[in-house]
This record gives structure tokens, sequence and C-alpha cells, in this order.
């Protein structure tokens, strides 16, 4: 009964493949198949947001989508925003403005950020509270959190070049 | 030394890095070789005797490796200590269930979907038992025993009397009494609990990786449960993604080790998922029925203070509950200079899931209770309640103050943070704004509360509770290697409060070195110096007393070893700039690496009597800590952090809803090591304040079968429910601890209920109703709005 | 929890999916964007041997206007249609209420075609395609039929659909020129289930009156249905509170008592309706009356 699959798929910008049985989530495939554990699993219901991940560009929670849906797909995850160690611009805004506390659920508020500031570079409060409000943080209060992602745009702007 | 390079600034985080890159490993992220994986078969029965437990079929199942039940539990492990003593159970139910999810039996084994499969494989016979599964009845004689032994459900029952309550009710001008509930809710870390155990049958030994909060206290507990020497049990925390009180384990780390032995000694990792942490974990807190009582004169001047609590504390006493209700003692009266109280505590047994501990750990609730009475007062006196809080102030020179339950206040200066508070929220414009919506007939309400923090606690209070003396000392090693960095031994994991860098920051300043000239280095139960680690808001503090205390006792070696090297006397030593320097001789001096590297490899050229060892080790205790009296009083939490909050709120006539307008806070925790991570722990208090104010309640039906089992049902706040807050600091500081610091870890929890539903009451007050149930949800609010048509 | 062990197979075509559903039986489950299913699954609630996929099936994935009405393949995500120039443009209603389901999260994933199948009395899509007269079309083993949306909806999570069928495509009316509309609800946190809710869509004649209103309440009932009763009261009036009061109080009569659970007592979603009524109606005519005189579809 238990069939499983090879699952190819680029994930943060390499092709990687894994094996997975049919009912095994996107979550967990990452994290135990593929090995990239930063992004964590909070609920398995959708709701805590710990899970999330770009998929083909929007975010997404890898618990609530099976591996195997995810073949052939994009998939973005917090390993793929720094490079060589360095820290991408809004992990960067995230330190600064001490956007975490535990640093559980921060993966998850990371690539919603990266996905809302690729297409809104100057968001307004409302706008950021949208693109997070399914993100649940149960240390910092979030107001470290708005503060963080309005340093990102930022950021971000002053690299666009204005 | 309290304002430093590096201390009292907001430096950033030494952990945020690898936590901002997903590298930090959590339980969950640790695989050992040949571990399997556990599923637990829980009860579905609030109460029931079980029968019996077939696990043959489970055991059949390919990639089963082992399947645990209670005879297992019977044969291996003790029952949990619970406090108080004599209500706790074995891990896995022997003869009985007494909660819907209690665990009955486990598997392990390839994988956690195959371990799950085979828990359906498991055939269990229940007798269902009439369920107790409310509070009152509970207390009764005729209810249902959940324990045989004792006949009865009442765990804990005692009047405190401090002074003579009774003369100064009966001489009031006025007294004014209220009921309250505050049902149930909990800690709800967006980690929850998870260990790998594993069993080594050559030693007879444990090894657990866990998302411990107090590794040193869990280890205690699983050599006590498991009957093993205490020697054999070594527990190391993992990085936990938060705990806030909530993380518990002690089931899931017996039963993994139960495993893990019956599976010859392969690792067996649990992760405890989100409907088993609801139901079955550390998750649940404080369902109380109050009712309390103020004696006031004329003036608005309180007289006594009179508490009946009658504590629903759920199926067993495991998860420490009790203590939760008996800490209120730490901070009975508040701020205020009332001379007499009373606490009737009543804590019962009944069939839903045991209480444990939550931020704050029981004050929450109980400020909430006496700042709505204050209010009550206020508005009988048509006095505003800033002004009834200012006129019973413990005065400033009052300090150190002893409160009628026994505990010592070190510092505080209320009426400063009041005032500061009323600076910042402008808080004449805000009556302003209230007067000019209520004209409209709009329910705007304004809540001003001031609250104590208590911080940095031992267990010596509880044994009133029977809880035995474990002691709550904090350890580390500081030690210089060759090179001259620094590396600081600690027994505790990372959890949220940026306690890594603080003691970065503290080692910095102490010996002039860069902050990544430290090193923080975790070291599990055995290894590390006697520990405990975060909880009661006393890990800033606790920490600093042993950094600081083992870096002046390596100090003073190096320092001796210094002299002598620079042949002078100890005395012209002085540590400048990261150098050990003659005083007033410029040019003579030693860097850390050539005092460190010449002890650890030229001992011919020491001093006499001192150790070729660059390190030294200091523990810490809360000092002066008292046994409690004949009245249960005793110098309990060493700190008392204040905050003041003004909130602004608006009710929806037609739906209830508490919209928060604006929030303002001054809080006093005394010197701030790192502001921003006070401002971090203010803020995340704020929002579980508000959590619990407005949207946090577990449910259970009549027969106790639980009704909140997902994040569905259970309503945590997200980015829409908590406001951007204003803050302003004060600094009184502690006379008692390390460089003035308070704890502060558990923060606003203390002061944001209180807070939010003072300003919904002041909001009401024009309908002439009072809300007294927490969460004050939407529907409460109509509810309660309709009794009263105007 | 993880779920029951299944096997699954994608389905490339509608026709596909339909052959792979005959085979299966009862035994199969369609996994579309599983953003309802998921959930279940992984509380071993649903327990599915085959899982057949529809999300890969291209032809079932668009948002096209003819015939006076937005055209959406039912594997369309709900991310499309809100994110889609198209949908804003011409259908603000579709594009409010799908702004309201859920998080951005749930919507790359949910489709459109999974709200309508779900059904969930909870949910907006149901409730508006009631409130529009959608069609939907479904697709059976060499089967094609169209099921108005009011035919659709049979009870609490039940549809018209016969074992073996899929939805297809649902066809969402376009608002009349000079309308007005309103989707509200009220939930205890932003995008979470509505404890009640109410699409309004309306018509103003020349004089300012109605002549064409809509309501459909949701989330206090097992299925949307259009409060015929209170349409029928507002007919031929002008807006005002007090009629608004009395289409309100005619939504509640004709409802019968909503559910109680958990989350809000029968008698609390009742008074919820009719407050969301009100403010519906208010908020619906606001827009009827400045749309007068504009472009249609504005």
């Amino acid at each position: 009964m238990s069939e499983t699959f090879t699952i190819r798929l680029s994930v943060n910008g390499c092709e990687l493949e894994g094996r997975a049985e049919a009912r095994t989530s996107l979550a967990d495939f990452l994290r135990h198949e593929l090995g990239l554990t930063g992004t964590h699993v909070g609920c398995e219901h959708g709701v805590c947001g710990a899970c999330t991940i770009l998929l083909d560009g929007a975010p997404a929670r890898s618990c609530l989508t099976l591996a195997v849906q995810a073949s052939g797909a994009r998939v973005e995850t917090v390993e793929g925003l720094a490079v060589d160690g360095e820290l991408h611009p809004i992990q960067r805004a995230f330190l600064e403005e001490r956007g975490l506390q535990c640093g559980f659920c921060t993966p998850g508020f990371l690539v919603s950020t990266l996905e809302l500031l690729r297409r809104n570079r100057e968001p307004s409060d409302d706008e950021i509270r949208d693109a997070l409000g399914g993100q649940i943080c149960r240390c910092t209060g979030y107001q470290s959190i708005l503060a963080s992602v309005r340093r990102a745009a930022e950021k971000l702007r002053e690299t666009d070049g204005g | 030394m309290a304002e430093g390079r590096f201390v009292g600034r907001s430096v950033h985080r030494v952990e945020d890095p690898k936590l901002l890159t997903g590298s930090t490993r959590f339980i969950d992220d640790l695989a050992l070789p040949g571990m399997l994986h556990c599923a637990i078969l829980r009860s579905p029965h609030a109460h029931a005797r079980v029968l019996s437990v077939d696990t043959s079929e489970a055991l059949s199942l390919p990639g089963v490796a082992a399947v645990v039940s209670g005879e297992d539990a019977l044969r291996w492990t003790e029952r949990a200590l619970t406090v108080p003593a004599g209500w706790g159970t074995h891990c896995l139910a022997t003869d009985r269930v007494r909660f819907a999810g209690e665990p009955v039996a486990a598997v392990a084994a390839t994988s956690r979907a195959l371990a799950e499969d085979a828990l359906e494989r498991i055939r269990v016979e229940y007798a269902p038992l009439p369920a107790v599964v409310d509070a009152g009845r509970a207390a009764r004689p005729e209810s249902t025993p959940l324990f045989e032994e004792h006949g009865h459900n009442i765990v804990f029952q005692r009047r405190f009397r401090w002074g003579d309550v009774e003369a100064a009710f009966r001489g009031a001008d006025r007294v004014v009494e209220r009921s309250f509930r505050w049902h149930r809710l909990g800690a709800n870390p967006m980690e929850t609990f998870g260990v790998i155990s594993q069993w080594d049958p050559v030693e007879g030994s444990l090894t657990c990786h866990g998302s411990f909060q107090s590794q040193s206290q869990m280890a205690l507990g699983r050599a006590a449960s498991l009957r093993l020497p205490s020697h054999k049990v070594r527990l190391i925390s993992q990085p936990h993604g938060g705990s806030f009180g909530g993380k518990g384990g002690s089931r899931g780390t017996d039963i993994t080790a139960l495993l893990s032995r019956k599976a010859g000694g392969r690792p067996v990792k649990w992760i405890e998922d989100r409907i088993e942490y609801m139901s079955g974990g550390a998750s649940q807190s404080w369902d109380r029925h109050y009712t309390a009582s103020l004696a006031l004169d004329r003036d608005g001047r309180v007289g006594a203070f009179r508490v009946k609590l009658l504590d629903d504390l759920g199926a067993t006493a495991e998860g420490f509950g009790a203590v939760s209700a008996a800490k209120p003692l730490a901070s009975f009266t508040g701020c205020y200079a009332i001379p007499v109280a009373e606490y009737d505590l009543t804590i019962v047994a009944t069939n839903k899931l045991p209480g444990s501990p939550y931020r704050g750990m029981g004050p929450p609730p109980h400020n909430l209770v006496l700042e709505q009475l204050m209010d009550v007062a206020a508005r009988e006196l048509a006095l505003d309640p800033a002004e009834i809080r200012r006129r019973n102030f413990i005065p400033p020179d009052r300090f150190p103050y002893t409160i009628p339950s026994g505990n010592e206040y070190d510092s505080g200066n209320y009426e400063a943070a009041l005032d500061a508070v009323l600076e910042l929220s402008d808080y004449a414009a805000l009556r302003a704004r209230q007067g000019a919506a209520r004209a409209q007939g709009r329910l705007f309400g304004i809540g001003v509360v001031s609250t104590i923090e208590p911080g940095v606690f031992d267990w010596n209070a509880y044994s009133i509770l029977g809880m035995p003396s474990t002691g709550v000392p904090e350890g580390c090693s500081v030690a210089i290697d060759i090179l001259g960095k620094v590396i600081v031994r600690v027994g505790f994991a990372h959890e949220g409060q940026g306690q890594y860098t603080i003691a970065t920051q503290l080692l910095a300043d102490f010996f002039g070195v860069e902050l990544a000239d430290v090193q923080v280095v975790p070291q599990d139960s055995l290894s590390a110096p006697p520990h405990f680690g975060p909880g009661g808001s006393r890990l800033g503090v606790a920490l600093a007393g042993a950094v600081l205390g083992a870096a002046e006792k390596l100090a003073r070696k190096l320092s001796l070893v210094a002299a002598h090297l620079l042949q002078t006397e100890s005395e012209k030593i002085e540590l400048r700039d990261g150098a050990f320097a003659i005083r007033g001789v410029p040019g003579a001096m030693l860097s850390l690496a050539q005092v460190a590297g010449t002890m650890l490899a030229r001992s011919d050229l020491l001093p006499p009597g001192v150790e070729p060892s660059p390190e030294a080790t200091y523990v810490w205790t809360a000092p002066g800590r008292t046994q409690p009296d004949e009245l249960g009083r005793a110098k309990s939490y060493l700190t008392a952090a204040n905050a003041c909050h003004v909130v602004a709120i608006e009710i929806d006539r037609e739906t209830g809803r508490v919209e928060i307008l604006d929030y303002f806070i001054a809080d006093d925790c005394g010197t701030r090591l790192n502001p921003a991570t006070v401002e971090g722990m203010i803020q995340g208090g704020v929002a579980q304040g508000i959590g619990a104010a407005l949207l946090e309640e577990y449910h259970y039906d009549a027969s106790g079968q639980p009704l909140t089992a997902t994040l569905m049902d259970y309503l945590l706040p997200t980015i829409h429910d908590v406001p951007e807050t204003r803050k302003t600091a004060i600094v009184t500081p502690s006379p008692f601890t390390p460089l003035g610091a308070k704890g502060v870890g558990e923060g606003a929890m203390h002061t944001t209920p209180a807070a939010m539903l003072c300003a919904i009451n002041d909001a009401l007050s024009p309908l002439g109703v009072v809300a007294t149930e927490i969460p004050a949800t939407p529907e409460r609010l109509w509810r309660l709005m309709k009794e009263q048509p105007r | 929890m993880k779920p029951v062990p299944f096997r699954y197979v994608a389905a490339s075509s509608a026709e596909e999916a339909v052959a792979r559903l005959a085979e299966h039986g009862d035994d199969a489950m369609i996994l579309a964007g599983g953003q309802s299913l998921l959930p279940l699954l992984n509380l071993r609630l649903a327990r599915p041997s085959v899982l057949v996929d529809v999300s890969r099936i291209a032809e079932l994935d668009y948002v096209v206007e003819s015939d006076g009405a937005l055209e959406i393949g039912a594997v369309t995500r709900k991310r499309t249609v809100e994110h889609s120039p198209l949908v804003r443009e011409r259908h603000p209603l579709l594009h409010t209420a799908t702004g309201l389901i859920g998080h951005a999260p749930i919507r790359s994933r949910g489709t459109v075609g999974g709200s309508l199948v779900q059904a969930d009395p909870a949910a907006e899509y149901p409730a508006l395609a009631v409130a529009l007269g959608a069609t939907l079309r479904v697709r059976g083993a060499g089967t094609t039929r169209t099921i108005v949306a009011d035919d659709f909806f049979q009870g609490f999570l039940a549809t018209a659909l016969e074992p073996g069928e899929i939805l297809a495509a649902v066809r969402w009316p376009l608002l009349p020129s000079r309308s007005g509309w309103s989707c509200l609800e009220f939930a205890r946190r932003p995008g979470d289930f509505a404890l009640a809710g109410v699409v309004a869509s309306v018509s103003l004649d020349d004089t300012g009156r109605y002549c064409d209103a809509r309501l459909v309440p949701f989330g206090v009932g097992p299925r949307p249905v259009r409060a015929r009763a209170a349409e029928a009261a507002l007919a031929g009036e002008r807006p005002g509170e007090s009629l608004h009061l009395r289409a309100a109080e005619r939504v509640a009569a004709e409802l019968g008592p909503p559910q109680s659970d958990a989350h809000a007592s029968s008698e609390y979603r009742a008074h919820l309706t009719r407050v969301l009524v009100q403010r519906a109606l208010a908020e619906a005519a606001a827009r009827a009356t400045s749309s007068r005189g504009r472009a249609p579809g504005v």
C-alpha cells in the first residue's frame, strides 16, 4: 500500500531529488529527506504558518502540500536567503530590529516577507499585516516584526537605487 | 559596571544569525543513527477503567520495533512525583485513565506515520466512569474520586490569614466584592515538545536530547520516575522554540525511554504534535473561580483584601499547576500598602488535562481580580482609577517592603511609573476623547493598572505545598583559552530570551574584549555546574550573578599570576582594556592570552598555590531566602518589577467586539542589561495578555471531552490583534541583585489582562454592567450589554 | 499527525480525472488545492485509499469573461483570482470575497472549485454563487451538466455532485451596471471562518428604490439560501435604516435558528446576521447610489 515516489524539484535554485510516500508532506520531505530543516512544523493543520515556503513564487503551507504535488516545482526556503553566510537584507533587517526571539516561526515570516517585498517595495502597515496575518508568533508580540519588515523594505529600496 | 560598552545597550543578539538562517538545531532537526519514531495512543475517555490492552497486532506490523503499555510502566517506572505529593500516575495509564488524551500505549517504528498506523491496531477495552468536570462539584465529598486512595478530589486546601481581616471588613466604610471566572488557557509556544531518548542496556543509563526548559530538573524527575541512579541520567537541552513554562515533556521522555529500552537501546524520537500538545501536553493553566473583596475607607484607602479561589487543576498534579495557585503569595497585595489579607485556596482535581505552568505562573489572574476591585471601588467613590491607585501605593521610601503574605519587595517607585505612563499617554486628552465618544453613545474605555512582576524564584516558599527543596542554583564556568578567547559554559539552551547575548555582553565588558571574542557553550545536565535555566523571570538576574561571580573568581586568579609575572603585588594589578596592567605604570601589561597561556603551558612560572587553570566556576542562588512560617510567609521571589499600563479601547455596541485604540506602558525592571531584549519581553507579554483577555480559551463538554482541539479552535493573537505599544522605562535598581537588574521575562502577562478588563469595564460603566469573565469574547460582552438595555 | 497510507494519481485532463474516479469508486477522493483536505488527512478524519489529484489539469485553470459572466475553471487557484486584473476590474464583489478567504498561503493553493465542492456553510464562495445565480459545470463519465448554485448546495458539506463527477468550471454573472454590493463577515480574527456573513447585491431604479436585491447570509445555516422574504420587503422601497432593520428581522425569521457550537451560540449568530444584513445593505446601497451614471462593471 505504501508506494514511494521519486520527486524532482528545484529548491533554492538547485535541482534536488528525493523519495517520499504519497502521504509525506512537503514539509517533512524538505526537512527529513532533503535535510533542509530550516522550515519548521508547528501544527500540521495550516494555521500557525511556521512551515510556510514559497512554491512557484507564492507563499504556501508546506504542511498542507503533499511532497508529490511539488514535483517539478520551484521551491524557496529560508536556506536560500543568505549567500555564503552573508545575511540577506531581509534577514539583516530582522536582526537589527529584533524581529525574532525563539526563532521557530521566523523562517515562515522571512519567506512571506520576501514574497511581499518582491511584489510591493513600499508596503503600508496594513499591507504588511495582510501579508503576515497568517503567520503566528508567540514571542515577539509582532511590533518588532513590523519594524523589521519596514526596515527590510527600506534596505531593498536602497539597493534598488531608489 | 552597569553601563559598559555592551551591558545596558541594545546589542544585536548572538543567537540571531543562526536562527535567521534556519541553521539552529531544534529537537526535530536531529537524527541519530538507528533512530525510531514514537506515536502515542491516548484515551478517548475523560474517566474510565482500563480493562485490557492488546498490543499483539501492532507488534506484528513490519517496521514496528517495540510497543509499550501500562504493564511496562508498572514494571519499570514509579508514579510521577507531584506537588502536592500523591496526586500523580505512571507515564502510561495502568488501571485507569483520568483525562481524555492520557497516554495508554506507545509504539516505536521506523517512521512516525507507520507508528500511527500501528496505533490503530492496538485494542484497548475501557469501562467508562462518571466524569468529574465541574470544579464546584469536584469539591464536594460525593464526587467520584479520581484517586481512590484519597477518596476525594481536594488536592489542596488552606486558608491563609495575615492579620485581622474580619476586623478590617467590619470597620470598613465601604466593601466591594465581586466574583470572577478565568477560563483555561495556556502557553502554546510555536514549537511543541520533542525528545530523543536513548537507553544504554550495558550501562543502565539514559541519555535524552529534548526541548527541555530545565534539563537538570527534568533529569532529576526522570531518575525518580524511571528508578535510575541520578548520575546515570543525562539530559541535553536543545535550543527550543519558546516555552513560556508550558514545555512539559515528562511523560513523553519516560515513554520514549521505555520504548528505547524495549527496542534494545535504539534511540526513540517523539515529537509532540499540536493536537497532542493541546489535549495531552503542558498546554492548559489557570482554570479559576474567584470571589474577592476589598475593605476601604471613605478616601479609597484599602484596609484589607480577601480572596477565595477555587482552582481546577485537572486530573493530576504532575504539571506543577498547584504551584501556580500558591505563587500569588509572592505579590498578593500588588503595589498597594494593604496591611491585612486573606487567601482561601482550594485546588480540586477534575477529569481534564493536568494544569501546567504558564508565563506568570499564577499572579496574572490574581492581579486581574485585584485591579478590577480597585476600579469598582474607584467608580463607587467617584475617584479616577489612577488616583485610587496613587493613594494606595507603597511609598518609594518604604523598601525593602514586606507584604502581609510574607514576601519582600526589593525596591520600587510606583508613583513614578504611574506618572510616566499618564504623561506618555496624555491621559487628560484620552479622557477628553472618551468624553466626546460617550456623548455620541460610543463605548470608549480606558484602563489604568499597576502590577508587580515577581522575579527570581526559589522553591522555598512552595514547601507549603510539599515541594521538595531541590534548589534553584545557576552556575557557569568561565575560562580564558590559550589564545585569549573567553568561553562560558552554561546549563541551559536557547529559548528566546537572548540569555546567551546577556552572558556575552557581561563577559565582553568584564574582560574588555569584543563580543565576538566570547563564546557561550551549553552543556548537558551532567557536565554543567549546578543549574536550573529559565523560569520565574530568574535567568537574567541569576545568569548575571553566575557569570560575574565566575569572572571575578577567574580575574582574581589571573591577577595573581599577572602580578607574579610582572613582579609586583596583586593589589597593584588592574584589568583594563583586555589586559592585566600595573596601575599607573604604562606599558607594564600582559594580555589575557599571555596570562592564560602561561598558566596552561608554563606551570613552572606560576606563583605557589595557583593551579594551572585559567578557569573558574561560580554558582549563584538568590540570597536571604527563608522557609515559610506557620502562616505560610516566606521571602520567595527576590525582585519585584513593576509595570503601569494605560490602554484605550472601544467596544462595538452591536457585536461586542473590542478594538484596542492605544496602548502605553511604563515598565520598571531595574537595570536593563539589554533594553531591546527587555522591550521584546514586554511586548511578547502584551500579546499573550491580549490573547488571554479576548481570545484564548479551552472548552470541555459535560463529559470531559476537550472541544478545543486545534489552533482553529484555540485563537492565538495574530499581527492584526496586537497593537504597537508605546513604552517608557523607569529604573529603580534592585539592591539585591548583581547590577540591579530585576526579572522581566514574564513581563506584561502580569498586567495586560488586568488592563484590558479594566478598560472594558470602564467602557461598559455607562451601562451599569461589569464583565467578570475572561476571555471577554464578543459574545460574552454582547450578552452582558443585553442585560441592561440603555 | 500523519495521514493513513494512500495511493496517489495525478490526472492531466478532466476526462482522465473522471476515468480515475470511475476506476476507484468510493475509495477515491479528489485532491485539488488540499487546503481543506490536507488538515482532514493529517487528522486521519479523511481516510481515502486513493487520491486523484486534479490540480495539474491545465484545461481547468483559467479566468475569462464571456456572455456577461466571468468563467473560472475549477482548478484555478484563489490567488490567481485575487491578483487577476480582469476580476478586480470586472467583478469587484468576487475580488473582495476572495480576499476574505483565509490567508495568503491558503489562497495560493486553494482552488475556486475546492471551496464550492467543500460547501462549508461558513465559506464565502457558496454564498456568493447563490447570490449571483452562478452556474456550475460538472463533468461525469461521458456527461456534462450545468447546475445552478441554488440547486448545487444541498446541505451541510453536501452538493449535487454525484459519485464519479468533478466540478469543471463556474460562471459568475457580472453585476449589472448601476448596482451595489457588499460582502461582510464577522470572524474572531481576520481570516478565520466567519461566525456569520452576508453577501448583498442590489440594484436601484431611476427613482433610487430597490428593484433587485439579493441577500444571502452564510455561516448560519447548513447551506446558503437567498433570503427571499427580506428581498421582497426591500423591493420598491428606498434604502434607509428602518427598512434595513426590517429586512434584517425578516432574514433572521426566515433563516430559523442557526447552529450553536463552541465558537458562537445560535442566538449570537442570529444577532450577528441581523447586524451584518443592515451594514451590508447600507454599504451596497451606497455603492449603488454612487454607481448611478457610471460605466458598466464599475
